[in-house]
């Protein structure tokens, strides 16, 4: 389990000639990942998303805020033991053409990380070679094939197969997708998501799943949970179901309504919003961070900034909530305003 | 040459405040005739390589209708940036054009076009958007002077009209069109710099405007907003549109008709509507099963087996995508199947012939 509360991050720019301001990318984020659990951040960019994911994974600074892993707080840790622990977190990066070392054959680039780990455990070095065997076999690559070949000589779904096995040398507890299916074809995006759900399944691993596409957060296993982040700020949560048919903040409902509708096998959502593209945020705001762009603004929103609170029984907006797995967490907004919309594509008669 | 270049700029400046929202960008001049019409016949592209020449375009016959947005979707590799460059006769070594034909309403065999006259085609006849619209504009000038080295490229008299319609472009596109012909390209966003290049493409007066990518690397809203605007000026300008993408939904959500593409060949062709909601060819079929949705059960969302062709393993002989294909025959090994045209709809495969047009409408209602 890996939680985290109250988590801020301030990239200080430096003055040039536009003028200095300081980014704030996590405004005070709350979280929590089961063990097993798929938990996937979803917003637009510079929402804070990768930052979150990198922070959790060990890579980022933060400023304020604490993480605690299995029970221990990071901040009462040393150094060392603190790197110990982040291990245990992996991420899989974006771009599977960069994440691979080009002049090292698959064989090396898994054995590099198996090594070191038989030297620390003691295993004898023949292990390394079964090992690495081993994890090609449950990404779902043939290691005959592709163990003696250099990444260029592999398709980009291959590569982020290896990028997958290379983060599992380590017996990770959690893996961090960023962005992991969005250079992969279409046609082979869904077997990598399908991965991703096999190992959670299989290995017990939890995945925190980083896109912007909303879609692709369905695919990675049940009981999944999503936070929409917007500017730092999550503004919704709840199981990934039930955000998704069932939005109550009006920029989740955004979100949403820009997925393109299949016409001719869907129907556009009967509450589709039209969405309002990103402003220049450079600005201060009071109140709501969503404000500005928000369709259903009133004076308060401007005025103060709501904070998480749960969706209000019963129900708004005429729509049933769907049930709530025992200890699940529930459904959250951060809307002053919140009405439940139907926005997401309906199946075409 | 650039010494009148802030002057142009600076002047067109107070016209355009003047006339505000009013300005008529969306509206082509009056001189505008019907969108044009585009026929492609036996395209072939070869690149070559150190295994030889290999097809790229292995005979390719599309026949785009006027007025129409065309949506080419395809994976890597499937030739779709390939066909929309050669309709530029834009094809660059190690790749060539080795046959066929483009036929332009009012441009002739755009393959026959060479020198000048191509240079003046492309601009004042074909508007390309280039796919890193993000990274085609030169970093070391602002969007208002490479507009002008647009217009002087071009031999266009009358700089300051130029710049009167750009602005009111992207005006029309919702930018502050001032602002934006002030700016170097490292001051504007991603979906500004998208519209940009569509500004760029359409401003000499393109009526076939082909979109590469338009919204790749784009967020969800800003990708929304853009392809609003493209069915929009689409529709202002009476533009014959061509958009080549990767993401089917992307195509679904502007186009009328659709261009499946897999290994260098157009598997399927027709109204949009009618191939999404009852695809016939078994690679449409698949394409669309993998798409992660929104709705429905996430169950029964199925990748493809195997993996898109490239250029090296692509079969020399019979049916393209017979390796990754449910319905593959014998006949799939040695002959490739030809395009059969039945109603509206062009499909090539032997599985298909004669194809029946609610083949896909049980798996996918």
């Amino acid at each position: 389990m890996i939680s985290g509360t109250g988590i801020t991050k301030t990239y200080r720019q430096r003055g040039n000639v536009l003028g200095g301001r300081d980014v704030r990318a996590l405004r005070g984020v709350d979280f929590s990942i089961p063990k097993g659990g798929a938990v996937s951040f979803i917003g637009e960019s510079g929402c804070g998303k990768t930052t979150l994911g990198r922070i959790i994974a060990g890579l980022e600074t933060y400023e304020s805020g604490e993480i605690v892993i299995d029970g221990t707080p990071m901040s009462s840790l040393r150094p060392k033991r603190r790197e110990a622990e982040f291990r245990k977190i992996q991420l899989i990066h974006q771009d599977p053409y960069s994440a691979l070392n080009p002049t090292r054959t698959i064989h090396q680039t898994l054995e590099a990380p198996l090594a070191l780990r038989a030297r620390r455990t003691g295993r004898p070095s023949s292990w390394v070679d079964d090992r690495a065997e081993e994890l090609l076999s449950l990404v779902g690559i043939d290691p005959g094939y592709v163990l003696g070949r250099y990444p260029h000589q592999l398709s980009g779904g291959m590569r982020q197969r290896v990028v997958i096995a290379r983060a599992l040398t380590v017996d990770p507890e959690m893996l961090v997708a960023d962005e992991s299916v969005s250079m992969i074809d279409v046609s082979m995006r869904l077997s990598v998501l399908a991965l991703l759900k096999d190992l959670r399944e299989r290995l017990g691993v939890s995945v925190l799943f980083i896109t912007h596409d909303i879609a692709t957060a369905r695919y990675i296993g049940d009981e999944g949970e999503l936070y929409v982040l917007y500017r730092g700020q999550v503004v919704e949560r709840g199981l990934t179901e039930s955000v998704i048919s069932g939005p109550v903040h009006p920029y989740t409902q955004s979100l949403l309504s820009a997925i393109p509708v299949l016409h001719g096998l869907e129907r556009p959502g009967r509450e589709r919003v039209v969405p309002t593209e990103a402003l220049d945020e450079r600005h201060a705001d009071s109140g709501c961070l969503f404000a500005r762009r928000c369709p259903f603004r009133t004076e308060r929103c401007t005025a103060e900034l709501p904070e998480l609170m749960r969706v209000e029984e019963p129900p708004i907006g005429g729509l049933a909530p769907l049930p709530e797995a025992p200890g699940a967490a529930p459904h959250e907004h951060a809307c002053f305003h919140p009405v439940r919309r139907s926005v997401i594509p309906e199946e075409a008669a | 040459m650039t010494m009148n270049a802030p002057r142009l700029l600076r002047r067109s400046r107070p016209a355009g405040t003047v006339s505000g929202g009013a300005v008529p960008g969306g509206a082509p001049r009056p001189d505008a005739g019907p969108p044009p019409g585009v026929r492609v016949r036996d395209l072939t592209v070869v690149y070559k390589t150190p295994l030889g020449e290999l097809p790229a375009l292995g005979g390719v016959s599309l026949t785009i209708d006027p007025g129409t947005i065309t949506g080419i979707v395809g994976e890597s590799g499937s030739g779709k940036s390939t066909l929309a460059l050669s309709l530029l006769n834009a094809v660059q070594p190690p790749g060539r054009i080795a046959g066929g034909s483009v036929e332009v309403d009012g441009l002739g065999d755009v393959l026959k076009l060479k020198g000048d006259e191509l240079r003046g085609a492309r601009g004042r006849h074909l508007g390309y958007v280039f796919q890193a619209a993000q990274n085609s504009l030169n970093p070391l000038k602002t969007v208002g002077k490479q507009l002008l080295d647009l217009g002087r490229s071009h031999g266009v008299d009358d700089l300051a009209a130029l710049v009167r319609d750009a602005r009111a472009l992207l005006e029309r596109m919702g930018l502050d069109g001032a602002r934006v012909l002030d700016s170097h390209q490292h001051e504007l966003s991603g979906g500004m710099r998208q519209r940009v290049g569509i500004m760029l493409a359409l401003v000499l007066n393109a009526r076939l405007a082909i979109l590469d990518e338009p919204t790749t690397a784009l967020d969800m809203i800003t990708q929304a907003t853009i392809l609003r605007i493209v069915r929009e000026v689409h529709k202002e300008r009476g533009l014959t549109t061509l958009m080549v993408t990767h993401d089917i939904g992307v195509a679904a959500e502007v186009t009328d008709r659709l261009a499946v593409m897999y290994g260098g060949r157009v598997v399927e062709h027709g109204p949009t509507m009618d191939v999404l909601g009852a695809p016939s060819h078994p690679y449409t079929q698949g394409l669309i099963r993998a798409i992660p949705r929104l709705s429905g059960d996430p169950a029964e969302a199925r990748a493809l087996p195997g993996r898109p062709p490239t250029l090296g393993t692509l079969p020399t002989q019979g049916c393209v995508f017979r390796e990754r294909c449910p319905l593959r025959m014998e006949v799939c090994e040695t002959s490739a199947p030809l395009p059969v045209r039945r109603e509206e709809r062009t499909v090539a495969c032997h599985a298909r012939e004669p194809y029946a047009s609610a083949a896909g409408r049980g798996e996918h209602a």
